[in-house]
């Protein structure tokens, strides 16, 4: 009898998560059709799942909750030149205004790239926001236009830090505004506040007494990440003056994480899936570890002793490769795990739009709704787990580098040791769990 | 739709005003939870796992004293046996010594009184003889001196003169 009672609570929450996921995809449906992509602002009827799926993991300048409705965030650009521009998104009217020049395109802010000086003033109207393709040395790039007052105009998008490299590069503005992602990281800073606040607390309560209430519920996690992460990659000698790194570290990606999860607000933010915020944790990781890292560490890194002095360039070589892409590792690691998550929760959602023809075959909608339930379901639950596992790999990987810099130095069998130390960290460049190694030897 | 997907792939690529928050969000949280959570807590811990080694060290240190007063109990209680069992049998020792003594002293004393009683008698009866010799002594002198005094006439006389001393005498 119980087992059919969980059945049930199982079936209707999983029906209830899958509705309000697919209104939100469908909502997201309708709203791109007032914004067509189309060169003319005409229709555009097909349902395009790559471009809903892309669209959803990306950042945004508003949080989007349902139809037209939602909750403005404030927008904050700068243009080299032209100086500071400070909004609220909700002045953008979902890219219907342009305000000192800026657009708003499919939940992003963009920038009138060749517009005269008359349009990049005040609030102006834009009919709609038109898309096509064009080649560029060789690879085809999606082009944005406004059209404003019967004229288009090119899109720049915000300027992004990957050298050109993705197809971004340096634009003609900055976006440093709230954005769904920095709203979310805000959100997950003050709930790690709250909570750990209301621990720390308990301590101060129950001085030399036994924990009680949130203060015992959350004590296990700081005990365990102290004995499973900090001590055994640290050592015991300097794990005290890590471990409230790795606690921040890891609390801030596992609620990041799980705040992703929530289909709705406050949740639905891709915050670890997108590679800037795993850039910096990596790089604050990385710089946290080289910053204090040793003489021992930095001679073996740059000029490996024990070894013989023409391979020793060499291995300087890989040393200090290995310098970046340790956090290297560390940033695409998490940004792939969570991102490919969301993809394929998305895909399957999808599944129900496919199948029911976008919206002309009820039947078919049905039938993609119960697969979808059901693998939904599934994967939302490797998800789940992913968000603690990957929040966990982030902060021990975190520790083992913090751990190889301010390692002591010994003084036993060189060779032989280095040759092992060589073997892990060919683990940890591979980008596989399998990185670790406990330096505490 | 292929061509979309890489180009429109923004997750991938690095908003700067994206890592200028992450970074100062990151830096600000860890600043105020190293503060507020994360130094108090370790501390509180580290006090509390101090308290645990200290409550065990002062139990296992109780119970080794607890066990050696135990044993000195045992040792105390052994010897007190011990002490009555001798205290005792000291007790019976003296006592038949005791016993033994007042009869000595009694069976002594007794011999003594017999003795001093015998010698009393012997010394009475010595006196009582040398009164006696002395008493008969002169006794005879006087019947001696009675005879003396008489005529001593006849035989009869003399006879009946004797018997009247004897009679006397007795």
């Amino acid at each position: 009898m119980t087992s059919s009672v969980r059945l049930s609570l199982l079936l209707l929450f999983s029906t209830a998560f899958t509705f309000v996921s697919a209104q939100a995809v469908d909502d997201h449906g309708a709203a791109a059709d007032h914004h067509s992509p189309e060169i003319e602002c005409g229709g555009h009827d097909d349902y395009d799942p790559a471009g809903v799926i892309l669209h959803h993991i990306a950042d945004a300048n508003e949080f989007h909750i349902i139809g037209d409705i939602s909750i403005p965030l404030p927008v904050i650009l700068y243009a080299p030149g032209e100086g500071l521009t400070v909004d609220l998104s909700s002045s953008f009217h979902h890219g219907q205004t342009a305000v000192d020049g800026y657009v708003m395109n499919h939940g992003r802010i963009n920038r009138l790239a060749d517009a005269p000086a008359a349009l990049m003033e005040g609030h102006q109207e834009v009919e709609c926001i038109a898309h096509t393709t064009a080649e560029v040395d060789g690879k085809t790039r999606d082009m944005y236009y406004a059209l404003i007052g019967g004229e288009r105009y090119l899109l720049d998008a915000p300027s992004v830090g990957d050298g050109g490299l993705l197809g971004g590069g340096i634009t003609s503005f900055y976006d440093f505004s709230i954005t769904k992602n920095v709203f979310t990281m805000i959100l997950a800073s003050l709930a790690l506040i709250w909570l750990w606040g209301a621990v720390a607390r308990g301590y101060k309560k129950n001085e030399g007494k036994a924990p009680s209430g949130i203060q015992s519920l959350m004590e296990p996690f700081f005990v365990f990440l102290r004995d499973e992460i900090t001590i055994p990659m640290i050592g015991t000698k300097h794990y005290e003056r890590f471990q409230p790194f790795i606690m921040t570290i890891f609390f801030f990606v596992l609620f990041c994480n799980l705040l992703g999860l929530v289909p709705i607000f406050p949740g639905s933010a891709n915050v670890t899936g997108n590679i800037a915020v795993t850039m910096a944790l990596a790089v604050i990781s990385a710089v946290v570890a080289y910053v204090h890292g040793n003489a021992h560490f930095w001679g073996h890194t740059l000029w490996m002793p024990g070894v013989p002095t023409a391979v020793k360039p060499l291995m300087t070589v890989v040393e200090v490769l290995g310098l970046v892409i340790k956090p290297f590792s560390l940033m695409v690691r998490l940004f792939a795990n969570i991102t490919a998550g969301h993809i394929i929760i998305l895909s399957l959602i999808s599944l129900i739009f496919i199948f029911g023809n976008n919206g002309e075959n009820v039947y078919g909608a049905g039938a993609g709704a119960v697969v979808s339930v059901a693998f939904t379901l599934f994967m939302n639950c490797i998800e789940l787990l992913v968000a603690f596992v990957q929040a966990f790999i982030f902060a021990i990987l975190s520790a083992t580098y913090i751990g190889a810099a301010v390692e002591d130095a010994h003084h036993h069998d060189e060779l032989g040791h280095h040759g092992e130390e060589k073997i892990a960290e060919g683990g940890a460049m591979g980008g596989a769990v399998t990185g670790m190694h406990t330096p505490a030897n | 739709m292929s061509t979309l997907f890489l180009v429109d792939f923004n997750v991938i690529k690095p908003d700067i005003g994206l890592i200028f928050w992450t970074v100062l969000i990151f830096l600000v949280l860890y600043a105020i939870l190293g503060k507020l959570a994360w130094k108090p807590i370790q501390r509180a811990l580290r006090r509390r796992d101090e308290e645990i080694q200290r409550s065990i060290d002062e139990a296992q240190r109780a119970r080794a004293e607890m066990l050696a007063q135990a044993d000195e109990n045992q040792r105390l209680l052994i010897e007190a046996r011990e002490e009555r069992t001798r205290i005792i049998t000291d007790a019976e020792k003296q006592r038949k010594e005791m016993i033994a003594e007042a009869k000595n002293e009694a069976r002594e004393a007794a011999q003594k009184v017999a003795s001093d009683a015998r010698r009393d008698i012997d010394n009475m009866r010595k006196a009582a003889m040398v009164d006696l010799k002395k008493e008969v002594g002169s006794m005879a002198i006087e019947i001696a001196e009675r005879i003396l005094q008489k005529d001593l006439k006849s035989d009869a006389n003399q006879e009946a003169f004797v018997r009247e001393l004897v009679r006397d005498l007795n």
